[in-house]
Formats: structure tokens, sequence, C-alpha cells
């Protein structure tokens, strides 16, 4: 059986916050998973503490947390990060954009 | 009850400018206006409750003044003027504000502020440079610890030497030092002190794993101005140098200020390495990716560790529950 | 009129209000009584009483689970004394000859109880400490609303902001370091005495100009400016024949400055208005006199700058004049002569500040003594400046605006000052309706910073009450 990198969601009703899990395929989405090796919260946070010019330039953020060296090993085992696990993956720079199918 | 207003409550209809006017007074002048001093107890059944003077405007803007203007650290302010650093930080933030409301034009409540600075007692400035200023609040306040309510009944014995050090250690359950540690520190107790305060990472723990907390450190680490008992100190060995004593404190009080700014520092690095910041094109967001560890440290034995990343297994989420009340518990600035 | 339900005269409850009935309630309250009565009831009745006073608005299950055994308390430290005492003397004393027994009182220290040891630590009066950490609790213990009620009126209602941003539950718990901020005129209108029969009319009147004088302006411009031009020359007329006599209109203003600075509370309010309009009217009279006379169409604020430059330019001319004359006095009797009129004019200013009413009294005293001096050489004397600049300076900050919800000029409601306390747990800054919540309630030695008008034993009762051993 494939094990994969994907997201399980936590949080409350209409305020997601996910747990980035590496787990067996074909487990339920909450369900205990192998390991939890990050989060990822996609509510995006206005940055604080600033001047009134940089707040009109700044940009508002999303905060990712995630341990490079067992994405590292989980990958090399062979786990199949999901698709949006995978845009977090490479946005940390540890694999290549997917590649578009062809249609 | 009217009766009653017209006649025993009159006096207390209007405010007596520049001092206070509060229910018990009636009953110990009886309806005159001046005899003795005006009570600050604005409950009769309570005599546990005293209305405290707050800051007069001069003394506000004093304080704003020496900490923008000139410049000083809010610690060295506040034990200049006998203020909480917690008061001195908000005064400056409030202060600020108004000028900024003057500023902009802003209608401020003069004569509602005016009001209530002659009906509450103030702290008023020293205006002369000789006069000490009278402090406005105890700046060294001790919160009393949760592990100090217990009764410990604790034999020593009587060659021992047993200071507030040891006290803590034996609240919190901690092995007792060795003996040449101790006579160590009690030849210098100062230089000991200020080794915990400059550097409060490496206070020792006790317990393991989840239990894991520091060691009850003695009040003179505890509370918020630790410099000035070896100020004290100091003065006590030299009772006849008030200028050396007065070179001394200033220099420590520099030296604690440029250690506790490194430390800021060096905490401010360490979060700024652990965190990468991505801005990809086609997206319009920032993404912050923090670096976190998950091993068998983090996670513990249960893999419920406090410190692991990810919200935790086996804890049901209320939000749907009946009751639960819904409004925010932070206003981030 | 009074809410009957909150503050009932016949089973008085005492409320976080600052109501007349409630200084009646609080006036006459007093312990209830133990004699003969279960703990049980004890405790139900101490309970009941404290609960309508903390967090009535605030229901009973909310509570309870806010309700904490662990009471917050401090032990102020005096470092000189942590500095002569590293404590081991508690421990080296027993038996070795170096605990000293007092000779006079041989017998230990009877344990007082504690409402009668003043150095106790008032716990059980923290129990409704979570409490204060309400934002309408703490909008009404910053002294920014008459009652808890009417602070959660002013949250929900949207004029409060917490950090800047608007926040419209009641119910937030405020964090160490939070500062929150109350609209000004909210805050006035909740301190201020309220307007009576005739200032409310006055209102109307006034909205239902303002309205017509919109239609018109919509309509025709052209007639609205005629009348404008045709009112202005009155205006200047009138000026004309007033500014003739300078002399006089000094001396009214300055009488009308008089008149309102030293104005005590018994003056009825109606009265204190007309003398405050009338000093309007001459100022607006000594203005006119000064070359750019566009001013008086506009807002009071540059009107009052306007009218400090001439006060300072003629300050400028009385000083040099006094200047010489005293230099030439000098001159007679000594050379060295120190700069005294600047001195004496800072002097003026320090004491007018403090006790403005003396210095008036004083002032208009010896302008009566040698009037036509003083205003053959210069019209007016440093004092009689002093005066007017004060005048100017209470009719800016407070003037009479009738659109305001409150009686202008303001002043502070009746029986405020009974209830007026700030609590240490709150840096308040009462020029911008804003406050800083510092850090959570404490107890220490002798107070706790919990407002409660109960004693000790109906806070230990309600306390145990909520420990839920009964």
């Amino acid at each position: 059986m494939v094990v994969r990198i994907r997201l399980a969601r936590f949080g409350n009703k209409h305020q997601p916050f996910y747990n980035i899990i590496v787990a067996q395929a074909r487990s339920a989405r909450d369900s205990k998973p192998l390991e939890v090796i990050g989060t990822l919260n996609p509510f995006p946070q206005r940055p604080t503490n600033l001047s009134e010019q940089e707040a009109r330039t700044a940009r508002a953020y999303k905060e990712i947390s995630l341990d490079r060296s067992r994405v590292k090993y989980w990958l090399g085992v062979g786990a199949q990060p999901s698709d949006p696990v995978w845009r977090i993956l490479n946005l940390a720079g540890l694999v290549q954009q997917k590649q578009q199918s062809p249609k | 009850m009217f009766q009653w207003l017209d006649t025993e409550g009159a006096p207390l209809k209007h405010h007596i400018p520049g001092s206070t006017n509060y229910l018990p007074d009636l009953k110990i002048r009886g309806g005159s206006f001046d005899k003795g001093e005006p009570s600050t107890q604005p409950f009769p059944l309570n005599a546990n409750f005293v209305s405290e003077s707050i800051l007069s405007e001069e003394l506000r803007n004093e304080i704003h003044k020496r900490v923008v203007g000139q410049k000083k650290s809010i610690r060295a302010v506040s034990a200049e003027l006998g203020v909480d650093m917690r008061r001195v930080a908000a005064v400056c933030r409030l202060v600020e504000m108004e000028k900024r409301w003057k500023q902009q034009g802003k209608p401020l409540a003069l004569p509602y502020a005016r009001a209530v600075h002659e009906m509450v007692p103030t702290t008023p400035l020293q205006d002369s440079r000789h006069q000490r200023q009278t402090p406005h609040e105890s700046i060294n306040d001790l919160p009393a610890h949760r592990l100090t309510n217990a009764q410990i009944f604790y034999p020593v014995s009587e060659s021992r030497q047993f200071t507030r050090i040891e006290a803590g250690r034996v609240f919190s359950a901690a092995p007792a030092r060795d003996h040449r540690i101790v006579t160590e520190e009690a030849a210098n107790p100062s230089e000991a002190m200020s080794r915990i305060t400059q550097n409060p990472s490496r206070i020792e723990t006790v317990g393991k794993g989840a239990k894991e907390q520091p060691v009850l450190q003695p009040a003179d680490v505890r509370i918020p101005h630790p410099h000035l008992v070896v100020h004290e100190r100091q003065r006590i060995a030299n009772p006849n140098e008030f200028q050396l004593v007065r070179k001394a404190y200033d220099a420590r009080l520099r030296e604690e200020e440029e250690i506790e700014r490194d430390r800021k520092l060096i905490a401010q690095e360490r979060r700024e390495r652990q965190l990468s910041r991505v801005q990809p094109e086609s997206s319009r967001f920032e993404f912050r990716i923090k670096d976190v560890v998950v091993s068998k440290e983090t996670t513990g034995s249960d893999g419920r560790g406090a410190r692991a990343p990810g919200r935790r297994y086996g804890v049901p989420s209320y939000d749907r529950k009946k009751g639960q009340i819904k409004i925010p518990t932070q206003v981030v600035v | 009129m009074r809410n009957r339900a909150t503050t009932p005269l016949s089973k008085a409850k005492i409320r976080q209000s600052w109501s007349k009935y409630n200084l009646y309630n609080l006036s006459r309250s007093r312990d209830p009584r133990t004699a003969q009565r279960t703990f049980f009831q004890q405790k139900w009745t101490a309970k009941s009483l404290s609960r309508n006073y903390h967090g009535e608005q605030v229901r009973e299950s909310e509570w309870e689970r806010m309700f904490s055994r662990r009471l917050r308390s401090v032990v102020p430290m005096d470092p000189y004394k942590l500095a002569r005492d590293d404590g081991s003397g508690m421990a080296a004393g027993r038996g070795s000859g170096l605990e000293k027994f007092p000779e006079e009182n041989p017998t230990p220290k009877r344990l007082l109880p504690a409402s009668r040891n003043p150095n106790a630590t008032p716990y059980t009066h923290m129990t409704f400490a979570p409490l204060e950490r309400r934002l309408d609790v703490a909008i009404f213990r910053a002294l920014f609303a008459s009652s808890t009620r009417q602070a959660r009126q002013f949250v929900v209602h949207g004029s409060v902001t917490v950090n800047g941003k608007k926040m419209r539950y009641p119910g937030y718990l405020l964090n160490p370091g939070d500062m929150f901020q109350v609209d000004t005129e909210r805050v006035m209108f909740a301190t201020g005495a309220p307007k009576d029969k005739f200032e409310r009319r006055e209102g109307r009147v006034e909205r239902k100009k303002a309205e017509a004088k919109d239609a018109e302006a919509e309509g025709e411009e052209a007639a609205a400016e005629e009348a404008k031009e045709n009112e202005s020359e009155g205006e200047t007329k009138e000026a004309e024949e007033e500014t003739l006599d300078t002399r006089g209109t000094l001396k009214t203003l300055l009488d009308q400055a008089k008149s309102i600075m030293t104005s005590n509370k018994d003056v009825l309010p109606a009265k204190r208005k007309q003398e405050i309009r009338g000093f309007q009217k001459a100022i607006r009279r000594v203005m006119s006199k000064s070359p750019d006379s566009s001013i008086l169409a506009a807002n009071l604020e540059t009107q009052f700058a306007e009218i400090m430059k001439v006060l300072k330019a003629k300050k400028i001319e009385t000083k040099e004049a006094k200047g010489s004359k005293k230099e030439t006095k000098d001159s007679q009797k000594t050379e060295t002569a120190p700069t005294t009129p600047e001195a004496k004019g800072t002097e003026t200013a320090a004491t007018g500040e403090n006790k403005p009413t003396e210095a008036l009294n004083e002032a208009f005293r010896q302008a009566a003594q040698n009037p036509e001096e003083e205003l053959d050489t210069s019209e007016l004397t440093d004092e009689e400046f002093e005066v007017l600049r004060h005048a100017l300076v209470q009719l800016r900050d407070n003037p009479i605006d009738s659109t305001k919800p409150y009686a202008t000029p303001w002043r502070p409601r009746d029986y405020m000052s009974a209830f007026a306390f700030v609590p240490r747990y709150l840096e308040v800054n009462h020029n911008i309706c804003a406050a800083v919540y510092l850090r959570h309630p404490v107890a220490r030695p002798g107070s706790s910073e919990v407002p409660t008008p109960f004693g000790e034993n109906i806070a230990t009762a309600a306390f145990s009450w909520y420990l839920r051993r009964r």
C-alpha cells in the first residue's frame, strides 16, 4: 500500500486548520497518522507592527510549519505527496513543480 | 430617599476640587465640610479597598519626556519615579496617542479629564530638582508563586547555610546543592543573582518530560528590579561614598540594558533563522515556512508532546456545542 | 426615569452604577445578619448580594465557568531588606543563641482575625477578579461610563475599540497590555450632567434651524448670501458703536471673565450660561476691532487663536512700556536692575494655573485700586491678561453647544464624585478617553484591587459558595 503525505483537516467550522501528515493512502482523513510533520494555516494573516507606509505594500501571509528532514526521509522511502502538499513542498524548495498533465 | 439626598447626602452631590468626596466621609465629618483628612475609602463596609492615586498630568508628561525625549530605558525611569514598568510603557503609549490627536485636531475631553483629576487623588510631580519624587506605587511586587502555597515542614541542621535560594529549591523539590557552591555564592551574592537574571534560559530545571519545570528562584531574582537589591548592598557596604555607589549603579543599569537588548536580538535572529519567507509570483500571499522538529523528544513517548507540531489527536472540538462563547480572545496591534 | 428593576428601594441591591438611588442604597447597606442562620443560608445571602454587584449582566453559568479558586496576590518587597538579609537567619536561629525573645511581651502575639489585622492580605475580596477582565466592567472602572450596563451599550453600539480595532463584544476578556478606547462624545454624555427641559428645547430648535438652512442652501444660495451680508453689516455697525470706547469694552470683558471664573456650582446653570454667552459676544466685539474681521464667521478655534495673538501683541507692548517705566525708576535708585517684569509674568502664570480664582480676585483688587494709572499707560495689566487667558481657555475647551446630548458647558453629573476612583490595574488617560489594562488585579497586604462594596465576611462566604463545597 502507498504511503502519502497529505493534509488532515482540524479547526472549526468555517475556520480550517491543517496538519501535514504521513499516512497510509487508504486510511481515513482525520484518523491517527503515521506521523505529523507540519501544519498549514490557510487563513491569511495581516502582518502587524508596521509603519503606515509598510502596511500599504505588505502582503498578507500564510503560516506553514514543516520538518524538512522528515519530509526528505519520507520522500526518500517513496511517500507520495498529494497535490496541495506538493505545492507546499515546492514552496519549501523540497520538490520540483509538478508538470501539468497534457490534456 | 430624597430626604436623605437633600440633607445627609447633600455634600456628595458636587465634587470638592482637589479632594475625594466619598460616602464614609459623611459619617466622619457629620455633614460639615472641612474636618480632618478626606477619606480614600469609597465603600463604607469595605476597609480593604482604597481609592489609590493616579498619575497627575505633569508626572505623565515627565515620564513621556524621559522615555521618548531623553531616550532613557523604561527600567531606569521606573526606578527613578517609583512607577511600575508596565505603567511607564502604557503612559508613553497613551501620551503619544494624545499628541497624535492634538496634531490631527481631534477634540479632547478636557473638561471631563479636569473634573476627574479633581475628584481622584493624584500623585504630583515634585517640581524642584532637589526634592525626591514620592513613589507612585511599589515597583518591586513579588507575585505569590503557586509552589509556595504549600506549607512544608523541612528540618534543617543548624550548621547549614539555608537561604532563600535553598528554600526555593525545597519548594520545587530540587536536590540540595553542594556545600561548596553554597558558601561560594554566599561570599558574593550580587554576582550569583546577576548570573541568574542575565541568563534566564539557564535556570536549572527539575522533573522530566511534561512535568519539567524551572526551580523556584529566590525573591531577589523574581522581583521586577533585581538590580536595586545589588545597589542597596553596595550602599550598605560603602555608606559614605554616594558618588561611587551612584556611578556603579548607573554602570550596572547600562550593562543590564545592554545584556537584555543583546538577548532580545539573539532571540530575534534565531526566530528569523528558523523562518523562511516565500513570495511566489503566482500568488498574492506570502508564505512563512517555519522549521520545526519532529522527534522522540518533542512528540514524547505517547506522541502527544506539547512541543511537537500539529493539532492533537483525541481532543474533540466543541465549537458547535451549545453555550460555547465565540468571541475573540485577543486583538493584535 | 430610573430602572426600578435594577435599583429597587424596597429591597436594596447595590449595583455597578453611579445613580443616586444606588448611592442611597449603598449608604444604608449593612452586613447581613448571621446569628441563627445556617452556614448555607449565610453563603447564599452573601453570594446573591455580591452577584448583584459583580457581573449582574453575566449569566450565572457563565460566571461559574470564569471563577477560579486561585487568587492572585503580590507582596511588595523592599530591596533594602533583601540586601540586608539573605534569609539564613530564619534557619540558623533556633538554639544557636541568635534568636531573640522580646522581653516585654513574652507571650506570642495573638493571631488577629483578618478583618482586624491591617496587614492581612484580603484574599477573598479577589473572588470576582476574573470579572474585572471583562471589557464592559473595565470601561466602567476607568470612569468612561456611569454604569456597567451603559458601558455594555457603548460596546454593543460600536463606540469602543480595543487596540485600535472595533470590539463589539462586552464579554471580551482584556489581556494585559490591551488598550481600549471609548468615543469621547459618548464618555462626555455618560459622565456629564443631563440637559434640562430648556436645553433640550434649544437643541431641537438648533437642529431645525440647521435643517432649514440646508434646505435653503440647496434652494437659493444668492438670497442666503444677501441675508448674510445684511447681517454682517448690522454687526459691523454695532461693533463700530462699541469700539468707540475701547476702554469700556475691555472693562466689561474683564468683568464678565471674572464672573465666569469665580462663579461656583451654586449658581444656576442657566444663569451661568447667560454669563458665558455675554462673554462670548463681548469677545466678538473686541475681535471686530482687529483688522481681519473675517474671523467672526470662522469657528471657535481660530477665534481663540486670533484673540490670543491680539492679546500677546498687547502684552508685549505693555511689557515694553512697563519695562521702560521700571528702568527709569530703577535708574533713579540703583544701576543694576534685573528684568523684573518677565519674572513677574511667569510668577503670575504659575499661581494662575494653580488657583485661578484667587489670582483673579487679586488681579481685580489691584485693578480696582489703580484703574486710571494702569489704563492710561497700557490698557491691561499682566494679571488681567492672565484672567482673560483663563476665561478664554475655558471658553474654548468647554463651549456651549446645544447640539450636544449633554448639558453644555460640560459639568460632571451629580453624585459622580462619590463613585470616582480608578483602580491601579488600569492606566487611564482621560483626555483621549483611552486606558490600558496593565495586569490582572491582585491582592496585597492590607488591600485588594477589586473594587467591591462588601466587607470581609460577605466576600469570604461568597468565595466559599463558589468553591462548591456546600
